[in-house]
This record gives C-alpha cells, sequence and structure tokens, in this order.
C-alpha cells in the first residue's frame, strides 16, 4: 500500500470522523439533557446548511454572517421542535419510544418539505479559508477540513466546559438524571429540556455549515448524517459528549480505510460491520463504564 | 406559615388525599405519623408541587401556591427531602449542593441563612466526601446530602418525608441530633416518620393520617404520651 495513500485516507477518515461526532455530539447533548434519542439530529445539520447557503449564495452576504444564520437556524428549529412538539407529547405521559417516532417522523417530514420546496438539486457553500489545500508529506489536507477540525473540536471543549463548569450546565445535567429532584431544588426543568435541544440544534446547525463544502446539502442528507452521528454517539459512549468524538472519528478513520482494501461502495458494510464488532466487545462504547452513566 | 385546606389529589384519577386539612405555624415541629398507604407521601408530593390537586388550598404564609409549578414553590420557604432522596447520583456532593445553594442565594427566604460551612459543620463526614460521586455514597451518607441540599435552599419550612427508613441506628440518631440542631435554631420541620419514638424526639405535635385523611390531632401533651397509648398506635400504626 502506497504510503502517501494511506495518509490521505487517514486524512479523509480524520475529516469525516469530526463531521460524525459533531452531529454525534448533538445527539449526545439532547440525550444527555432530556434522555430522548433525537432521530432528527441530522435535520438540524441540513436546515443550517441550507440557510447558510440562501444567506451567502442567494443574499450575498458574507460567509461569516451565513455561518451563524446556519448555526443558529439549527438552534431555533431544535427549540421549535421541543417547544412545539416534544413539550405537548410528553404532557401526556408517553413512553420514550414514542419520541423516537416522533423525532423521526419530523426528520422525514423536513427532508420531504426539502425535497417539496428546493427540489432534488445539491448544493455547497464554499469552504472555510477557501479552496486551497496545504500538503502533509505528499498528501492534501482542504484548508475547510482543517478549520472543521480545528472549530469542531473548540466547541467540543466549549460544551465539556459548559457542563462541568457552569450552573446552568449542572442544572441541564441535573434535570435529566432525576426530574423531580431537579424541581424541588428549584430547577426549571422544562425550560432546561428547552435548552437541551436548542443546544442540539446550535451543534447540528454547526455541523450542517461546516460539512456542507466537504458534501453537497441534499433532501437526503439529515438522515445520513444522523445515522452516522448516532454511531458515532453511541460507539463513543451516548451521555459522554467526548465518546462522539472517539466514536465519530473512529467511524470515520474504519470507513475511510475501509475504501482502501474494498470497493467504496462496500464502505459502509465494512464500517457497520466493525461497529457491531466493537460493541460486543465494549458494550458501553469505546471509553467504557463510565460513558454511559454519563457524569 | 403553611396552611393544607381541603385538599384532594390522587394518581390516574384515583383519589388519595380526601378533604385533608392541617397547619403547621413557624418555629414549629410537626410529625405525620400513619401506616403504609396511609398517604403521607402523597401530601408531601402535593404540597412540594409534584402531585396536583383536584380541589382545596395551600397557602405558605398567606399566599396560595396551590398552583405554581414545584420549582417555584422553593421561592415560598419549603424545601423537601423526598423519601427516595431523588439526589443526582451521577454528580458529585459538590454539585448537588451548590446547585441548591445557587438557588437558595437568588430566592432563599430563611432568616438564617446555610452556607456550604454550616451544613458541613452539621454533617462533618461532607468535608471529605465533597468531591465524590454521589452514587458512591452509602445510604446514610446521601440521605444527609439531601438533608444539607434542601438546607441550602434556605427554607423556612423543612419537610422530611421517612428520613430514617433503611438507615442504621448509628445514622438515625446523627440524623436526628441535627433535626434537633436545626429545630433549636428556630427551623420549622414537617416530619413524615413511621418510626413514631424516632418523631416523638423532634416533634412538638403531630397529626395522624389514615386512608388519605387526618384521623386525629395529637397537641403536645398527647403527644408526648403517645408512645404509652396502645390503643393509638394499635388502631392507626398496627404496631
Amino acid at each position: 500500500m502506497n504510503g502517501t495513500l494511506l495518509l490521505q485516507s487517514v486524512i479523509v477518515g480524520i475529516t469525516n470522523g469530526f463531521v460524525y461526532a459533531l452531529v454525534g455530539l448533538g445527539i449526545a447533548v439532547v440525550f444527555r439533557g432530556t434522555r430522548i434519542i433525537n432521530a432528527m439530529q441530522g435535520e438540524f445539520s441540513l436546515v443550517g446548511g441550507l440557510v447558510a447557503f440562501v444567506v451567502v449564495e442567494q443574499l450575498g452576504w458574507p460567509l461569516g454572517v451565513a455561518a451563524v444564520s446556519g448555526v443558529l437556524a439549527g438552534g431555533v428549529v431544535g427549540f421549535a421542535m421541543e417547544w412545539l412538539l416534544v413539550r405537548p407529547t410528553r404532557r401526556r405521559g408517553v413512553g420514550e419510544e414514542s419520541y423516537l417516532l416522533l423525532t423521526l417522523g419530523v426528520a422525514f417530514a423536513i427532508s420531504a418539505a426539502v425535497l417539496y420546496f428546493i427540489g432534488r438539486d445539491t448544493r455547497s457553500l464554499p469552504g472555510i479559508g477557501g479552496e486551497g489545500s496545504a500538503l502533509v508529506f505528499d498528501a492534501a489536507i482542504r484548508h475547510h477540513a482543517i478549520w472543521l477540525v480545528v472549530l469542531s473540536s473548540a466547541v467540543m471543549l466549549l460544551l465539556r466546559l459548559f457542563y462541568d463548569r457552569t450552573r446552568i450546565g449542572l442544572s441541564m445535567m441535573a434535570a435529566s438524571i432525576d426530574e423531580e429532584g431537579a424541581a424541588t431544588i428549584g430547577i426549571n426543568v422544562p425550560l432546561m429540556r428547552s435548552l437541551s435541544f436548542l443546544l442540539g440544534g446550535l451543534v447540528g446547525g454547526l455541523a450542517g455549515v461546516l460539512v456542507s463544502p466537504l458534501v453537497t446539502i441534499h433532501y437526503e442528507m439529515g438522515l445520513l448524517l444522523t445515522l452516522k452521528g448516532f454511531a458515532a454517539a453511541i460507539l463513543g459512549g451516548l451521555l459522554n459528549p467526548f465518546g462522539a468524538v472517539v466514536g465519530g472519528v473512529t467511524l470515520g478513520l474504519i470507513e475511510s480505510l475501509a475504501v482502501l482494501s474494498v470497493s467504496s461502495g462496500y464502505k459502509d458494510v465494512v464500517a457497520m460491520t466493525l461497529l457491531i464488532v466493537i460493541m460486543i466487545i465494549l458494550p458501553n462504547g469505546i471509553l467504557g463504564r463510565g460513558s454511559r452513566k454519563g457524569g | 406559615m403553611l396552611r393544607v385546606e381541603g385538599i384532594e389529589a390522587g394518581y390516574g384519577g384515583l383519589p388519595v388525599l380526601k378533604e385533608l386539612t392541617l397547619a403547621i405555624e413557624r418555629n414549629e415541629a410537626v410529625a405525620l405519623i400513619g401506616a403504609n398507604g396511609a398517604g403521607k407521601s402523597t401530601l408531601v408530593r402535593a404540597i412540594c408541587g409534584l402531585l396536583p390537586l383536584a380541589a382545596g388550598r395551600i397557602l405558605q404564609d398567606g399566599r396560595e401556591i396551590q398552583r405554581l409549578p414545584a420549582h417555584e414553590r422553593t421561592r415560598h420557604g419549603i424545601a423537601v427531602v423526598l423519601e427516595a432522596r431523588h439526589l443526582f447520583g451521577e454528580l458529585t456532593v459538590r454539585n448537588n449542593l451548590e446547585l441548591a445553594a445557587a438557588h437558595g442565594e437568588r430566592h432563599g427566604t430563611a432568616q438564617r441563612k446555610f452556607h456550604l460551612d454550616d451544613v458541613i459543620e452539621l454533617f462533618p463526614f461532607l468535608r471529605t466526601r465533597l468531591d465524590a460521586a454521589v452514587q458512591l455514597l452509602s445510604g446514610g451518607e446521601q440521605q444527609m446530602v439531601a438533608i444539607a441540599r434542601a438546607l441550602l435552599l434556605q427554607p423556612e419550612l423543612l419537610i422530611l418525608d421517612e428520613p430514617s427508613t433503611g438507615l442504621s441506628p448509628k445514622v438515625v440518631r446523627e440524623i436526628v441530633g441535627a433535626l434537633a440542631t436545626l429545630r433549636s435554631g428556630g427551623m420549622s420541620i414537617l416530619l413524615v416518620e413511621q418510626n413514631v419514638a424516632l418523631a416523638v424526639e423532634t416533634a412538638d405535635r403531630a397529626y395522624v393520617m389514615a386512608l388519605g385523611a387526618i384521623v386525629r390531632e395529637l397537641d403536645a401533651a398527647a403527644w408526648k404520651s403517645v408512645l404509652g397509648d396502645e390503643t393509638l398506635l394499635q388502631a392507626y400504626l398496627g404496631s
């Protein structure tokens, strides 16, 4: 195997892995704050990417403004989702599986709406830092990919600090661990759930903005991202935001290296088979026992 | 201070509390005793807002609070330690206490303010366990964390639901000692307890509950001699 080709595959794997990690991180954020498995996390990215595209291509505003708009759009959709659908559903005292169905239904609805109003055409955003590449030995890495890794890492670190060091982050954790215990010490539990969806939406929107220069914005993009993000989150440990990073990068690398040995058409088969094997060996995720318990 | 007037509440349309009325005055410790299934914990949940009322009123210092959600009732000087404690097991002791303290600093109504050092003085083991995850503590230690957390809400009325359940006699003595300290500091207490001997040590008077209603009210004199009242103990507590 050619060394440059291997290095190139590793770079692609890490870049894709950080995209999966961001989506997985959003899933973990929502799950951590609400114990709901959000099957529409990828749709936050779809909306974020589309809004950023409209702002930069249709309105002609700077990429920075478009990026912020895309991130905020993801947050708005997340908050609205909790406020308009999850909260009324919860009042009816439904089981956990109902939320999975609810978010999956909304994911399909958003995907269908994009298909209906915008069509099958694919779109993409310009990359942050332009379209140029840097060379690592003989392997090329796009400037945007470097930005993606740096920004994703910064967001993950900030989220870690947010949950560990801020009162609001701890309150969100407390509300999800014990709803009644939280309410009796003055924590507004419904508000904390809304904030978890808002935060998940912001992370999803950011993922959409960062992924759109690499893969085209497409009406089915959300569901695909959700699947990969979910695999990343489960692989790393659903309650541990850092777990999504480990899971995402692992998944990205497996996919990318699989392409070297088998046809690219089989990369998902190889990746998912390996994931199943890892989950059998490490049922609590790569980060182990504590990751399922959170904290 | 706290007046519960003719409240009715239950689960899934089935009534548990029936026209229940009781009152707790400032600087008073009142026990609520009754057999299993009498509705004591249901009453606690109704008072702290975890169970909606079908009828009746709850007044704290003359203000109706029965329509307020649970998290807002703590702003009216009520703190509760539920039977199952409801701590945040995955968080540290410090996190559990600081979350309550943050709320208490903003909304607490107590004259006497509790700080972290005060609850550590009350329960000295906390000093060395502040950075331990709550789920790693023993049951007795968790109960003390739950009481400390409630105190940091700066309440005027502390409600404890079966604080001695499942704990060793040594830990129970420690908790009774802490309650005595709180009483001497003027804290009002509603103590829900099946262990009458224990409740007598803390409370000034008592209500007896059965089938979701108050069936007897024991004034200070009757309460102090309750352990000799075999008829009452047999009739309402089965002991």
